[in-house]
């Protein structure tokens, strides 16, 4: 766990709509490889109890580039017998200073979501 | 050449039902982008709406547009292309602000939603920053 409390990538799901963090919502990040324009998948998780998800990158993996959340959002509501709008959320983001850390949280309701830079 | 240009000649080219200014006056799906760390609506943006087709698992383009003076993008589709699908709306957002000499944290923002029930009305506004965005479904 002493990777994931460096760890310059961070993300926090809340579902908006109950008040409560979105745990065991799957989520995987992606690094757009730019030569072949494909998006290479680098992590598969889940978020936790409190709707976090340690360890999404280390420092020496996160290089400077196009990068993608996708949270399997349509599956979370699903599994509390729930509809939703979106069947998935996916924020594309750019890191341009790997030297910083970046927090991209999801504040999700069925019928909205929000996000933000965070650090 | 651009990507956004080619799907600009590209929309010109096919017929005019792909233009988003001859789609009709009351599409059944419309947007609204607003810039909220200015307070004005996010005028000038490239947009684009994509249908998924269920058995290749594709994306086809049906609209491109770019929103006028008061952010909003009419006749995006007609009643009669609106079928139940997945839809992806695609923004154009870092050039947006780029055109204003601004850097963004986000490249693009697409929001894909699900419609089951096409003979409603379906509003996907973007309320937008350089840091931050959000949306929601509207009517």
């Amino acid at each position: 766990m002493a990777a994931a409390a460096s760890c310059p990538l961070t993300t926090h799901v809340l579902n908006s709509a109950d008040g409560v963090p979105a745990s065991r919502l799957a989520l995987t990040l992606h690094r757009l490889d730019s030569d072949l324009l494909l998006w290479n998948l680098l992590t598969v998780g889940t978020t936790n109890e409190d709707g976090r998800c340690p360890g999404l990158v280390s420092r020496d993996a996160f290089s400077p580039g196009m990068y993608k959340l996708r949270f399997e959002t349509g599956s979370y509501w699903q599994s509390r017998g729930q509809t939703s709008f979106y069947p998935y959320v996916e924020v594309v983001f750019t890191i341009t200073d790997p030297e910083q850390r970046f927090h991209v949280p999801l504040l999700l309701s069925r019928f909205s979501y929000s996000t933000y830079r965070g650090s | 050449m651009s990507a956004h240009r080619l799907q600009q000649l590209k929309a010109h080219i096919l017929s005019g039902s792909k233009s988003a200014e001859m789609a009709g006056p009351s599409s059944p799906l419309t947007t609204h982008v607003l810039n909220t760390a200015m307070g004005v609506p996010g005028s000038n943006m490239a947009i684009s709406l994509y249908r998924l087709d269920p058995s290749t698992a594709v994306w086809s383009l049906i609209t491109t547009g770019t929103t006028n003076e008061d952010g909003r993008c009419p006749g995006l589709i007609s009643r009669e292309m609106f079928t139940s699908a997945v839809y992806k709306m695609h923004f154009e957002t870092a050039q947006y602000w780029q055109s204003m000499g601004e850097t963004s944290f986000y490249p693009y923002v697409e929001i894909v939603f699900t419609i089951d029930d096409p003979s409603q009305k379906f509003h996907v506004p973007l309320l937008l920053s350089r840091f931050s965005y959000s949306t929601y479904r509207g009517s």
